[in-house]
This record gives C-alpha cells, structure tokens and sequence, in this order.
C-alpha cells in the first residue's frame, strides 16, 4: 500500500468534521472518494496533508508515517494534491506556475513535455498569468502543476468543480491517460457517473463517516448509491 | 534644473533601496517594518565604528551589512514567531508594535552610547561630467551598487527556484505549500534578505551624505512612502517610485525649499492611495 489512512479524525475548531476514517491506496490504482457537498472530501484530504492541527489517527506514505510531516514536505515526498479552489499563483505565468511545480529542484523537459502533451492550450498560453485562464485551463494547470513534482501519488479534489460538462468530460479523459500511464491516483468527486469509470475502487462519505466501500462496479449498482448520486429513482 | 533631476535620480535610487527592503517583508509576512530605516542606520554605525578600529573601509562596509542581516534574521527567529501566531488584524497589528518598539529601542540605544557618530565615506577622484552634469565618485558609485542590487534581486525573484518560491507564497501560501515550499523559510529569508538591504543603504547612502542617528526616522518614513508609491510588495515598483520620488524631492527642495520637501513627499503617496490604492506597479488584490 503506497498510501494507508487508519483511524483518521480531523476538523476545525476542536469540532471534528471526519470521524475515524480508514483508506487504503495500492500503486497504480485510481481510487475515488463519492461525497456529496460539505460531506467532509476536503477535510479528509486536509488531515491527510497535514493542514489541520486537530487530525488524531495515522497516515502512512510511502513506507512513512508523515503525521507529523509539515505540509511542504509531504508534497516534496510525492504526494501532490490538487485542491478544488487550485490555489493557483495568479499573477504568475503559467510556465512559471508549472516550474514551482517542480520546486526546489528544476522542471524537468520531458515531464513538462507530457503536460503539455496532455494539456496543449497551456502549451499555447505558456506566457499568460494563470489568473486571467479560463476555470478549465485554471484547472489543467493546477493538475499539470501538480505533476511536474513527479508525484508517487495525485490526490485531486472535484477536479471537475465548475467547469462545464465537456471540459468535465476532458478533465477525466486527462486522468484516465494519467492512469494508464501507471500514476496512482485518488479523487474525490460529486460528479459519481465519470469518477466510477475511472477509478476501480470507491469509497462513499456522509457526514465524515466512510459509509460505503467497493469495487466501481458493485458501487455503481448499489441502491443507494443510484438514488443519492447517478439520479437512478 | 538639469543637476537637480540628477541629484534626484541618484537620491531616488537610494530610496528604492529603502522601499525595497520594507516591502518584501510587507509582501510576505504581512509585517510593517517601522524599524526598517533605524537597522540601516544601525548598519552604518557599526561600518563607522569598524572603520574608527582602524579596519579599511571595504571590509567594514561588509561588516556593517552583514550585522544589519544577522539583527532582522534573529528577530524574525525570535520575537516574530509570536507575531505569526496571529491572524489578520492581530497580526497587522501586533508586528506593527513590535517593529516600532524595536524601532525606539534602536534609537534609545543609538542616541545613549552614540549621539555624535557618523558614517561618511569619502570616495575618492574627481567629479566626472555626465549630460553636463558634474557627478561625483561617491554618488556614481552609490548609484551602481544600488542598480545592481535591483537588478540581483530581480534576477533572483524572476529567475532562479529559490526567488519564484519565495514570490509563490506571496501570492498563495497554501498553493506554495502544495508545492513542497516552506512559508517559514522563504520569511526568514526574506527577512534576512531586508536586513542586507538595510545595511546596503546605510552604506551607499553614506557615499553622497554623512549618516547618524539622525537618519533613523526619516528612512524609515521614506521607506513607508516609497513602498506605498511603489506598490506593497513589489521589488521594481519599489525601485520605480523611489526613482520618481527622489525627483520630486530635489526638484521640490530645488524650486520651493528644503522644508517642503517631506510634506511634498507624503502628498504623493496620499495621492496614490486615493487614485492608484495598489501602488504604481502592485496588483490590486
């Protein structure tokens, strides 16, 4: 397991709004995690990365706990993450957003040639500040950004959030050719249809609780998940 | 007219280097240095008193930048870290506080154990005609050295990993962090950054006039000026308005008088807060 989560509970302000959250992520899997708004997605990715001081449980990367790791750190061991709101660097170009992608070291040639290979409108607006992109080039880059660090693993958090259906549908035909390049992957995702296909396994968080665990297949024809999430009465 | 645009280019470069040192810790930690003019001032001291030990003024003025670095990076390891543990106004606030109580502690010391010291270096040769504009060494030199400090920082900030990661947390911390940089480190060297600054001042201001106790408050007002003109957090805005304001000043000081010129100064930075509030070159937020 490159990535185990056992026990987790985080929240703000001595509220926890996860509670006791167990996942597990093998090399080169795409795992999705099925919420719906505020059903605790982020806070999980946020404990999980270090960004909350009240988190109790653990979480193992790659051989190590990193608990106690300092955000930017965990990022520098190779576990990027792809926050819904990009905090991208807005009045900076987008081949500059891309080498911090790479921080300390350099960008490496052949990584940003698959970015870009990926992403070909960043390509044409390598000189642009990402603050003037549209939401979908704003979201090709926050995921190319996050690649250029050669990640273990990709967390990404609705990476579809705001951006119309086509671009959605091109967001995850991007993913699948990250997955099938062998990159291990976890999203968390509102939009079940497109996240089932993806990943081969799911979780189903409500309320901060893990509530449901399977294959993509066994989640897509489970009752409940039909009427909450694929619009199937 | 024509030496008096002169004087203020050079003046206005040195400004620069004043606003400079002010709004990278502005841009990064949110902390208004008020004692940013009197750790310039303390710098030159230090080369003034390094020079009196009988030391050649080259390795002095090292000594004396060095120092000013070395003071603002123990504060920033130190008694910032309580400032940081605040958020928003508290912190603002806070740091405000605390720079100005460093500021009058700076003072009170400077004015108890050295009320009369003064750091004047004297470059030699003759003054060399320039557009018809007779310059003197001291201030060719002042100005070339202020010019490549510019230009350093801004290959560092444009060019190099270390300077597009310290810009990165300016603009979004949690991105940076997403990105393997640390917030913590990139201030203490920020920090530690405005204090070589400081010195740097305090060294090339003292090319063209002698620098003492006296100084401190005004470097730290121009400093507030010139990084307010310039635009919070950016290096050549900083650079751009102490240019423009130094010009202001020696043409001000040259039409109206010399007690004007302050007044003169602030009015430019109340009007660029009313019509421009980022500054000449800072992005609105």
């Amino acid at each position: 397991m490159i990535l185990r989560v056992s026990g987790l509970s985080a929240g703000y302000a001595g509220k926890h709004v996860v509670h006791d959250v167990t996942l597990e992520v093998a090399e080169g899997e795409a795992v999705t995690i099925i919420g719906s708004n505020g059903a605790g997605k982020s806070t999980l990715f946020r404990a999980m990365l270090g960004m909350l001081k009240t988190a109790t449980g653990a979480v193992d990367f790659d051989g190590a706990s990193i608990r106690k790791v300092p955000t930017h750190k965990i990022a520098r061991r190779g576990l990027a993450y792809v926050p819904a709101e990009r905090h991208l660097f807005p009045q900076m170009s987008v081949i500059e957003n891309l080498q911090l992608g790479a921080f300390p070291g350099r960008a490496d040639p052949e990584v940003e040639r698959l970015v870009f290979g990926l992403f070909p409108r960043l390509a044409e607006r390598r000189k642009q500040a990402a603050g003037t992109l549209s939401g979908g080039e704003q979201q090709m880059l926050a995921v190319g950004r996050a690649l250029m660090s050669k990640p273990k693993v990709l967390m990404l958090d609705e990476p579809t959030t705001g951006l119309a259906p086509r671009l959605a549908a091109e967001a995850y035909e991007a993913l699948a050719t990250l997955r099938d390049g062998g990159l291990t992957l976890v999203v968390a995702e509102q939009q079940v249809p497109m996240a089932l296909e993806l990943a081969s396994r799911g979780y189903v968080i409500e309320n901060g609780r893990f509530e449901l665990h399977g294959t993509s297949a066994e989640l897509a024809g489970n009752p409940d998940v039909q009427r909450a999430y694929l619009g199937v009465a | 007219m024509r030496s008096a645009v002169f004087d203020g280019v050079v003046l206005g470069l040195q400004y620069g280097l004043l606003g400079v040192g002010l709004t990278l810790i502005y841009g990064l930690a949110g902390v208004l240095n008020l004692a940013h003019g009197q750790i310039a001032v303390l710098g030159a001291i230090v080369v003034a008193l390094t020079i009196d030990a009988g030391v050649p003024a080259f390795p002095a003025a090292l000594l004396g930048i060095v120092v000013a670095g070395a003071f603002l990076l123990l504060l920033e390891l130190t008694l910032m870290r309580a400032v940081y543990r605040q958020e928003g106004e508290r912190r603002v606030l806070l740091g405000l506080l605390l720079m100005l109580g460093i500021a009058f502690v700076i003072d009170g010391f400077l004015v108890w154990r050295y009320p009369i010291e003064q750091l004047g270096l004297r470059i030699g040769g003759d003054a060399v005609p320039i557009l018809g504009v007779r310059m003197t060494t001291g201030s060719l030199l002042a100005s070339g050295i202020t010019i490549a400090a510019g230009l350093v920082l801004v290959v560092f900030f444009r060019s190099t990993s270390l300077g597009r990661g310290v810009r990165s947390v300016i603009q979004d911390e949690e991105g940076a962090r997403l990105c393997g940089v640390s917030p913590a480190a990139a201030r203490t060297l920020v920090f530690a950054m405005s204090g070589v600054l400081a010195g740097l001042v305090g060294v090339t201001r003292s090319m063209t006039s002698p620098i003492g106790v006296n100084n401190t408050i005004s470097f730290t007002i121009l400093a507030l000026i010139v990084a307010v003109v310039g635009g919070l957090g950016s290096v050549s805005g900083a650079f751009l308005a102490g240019v423009l304001l130094g010009v202001v000043d020696r043409l001000s000081s040259f039409y109206i008088g010399t007690y004007v010129t302050t007044i003169v100064l602030l009015l430019c930075a109340a009007i660029t807060i009313l019509a421009r509030p980022s500054g000449l070159l800072g992005r609105p937020t």
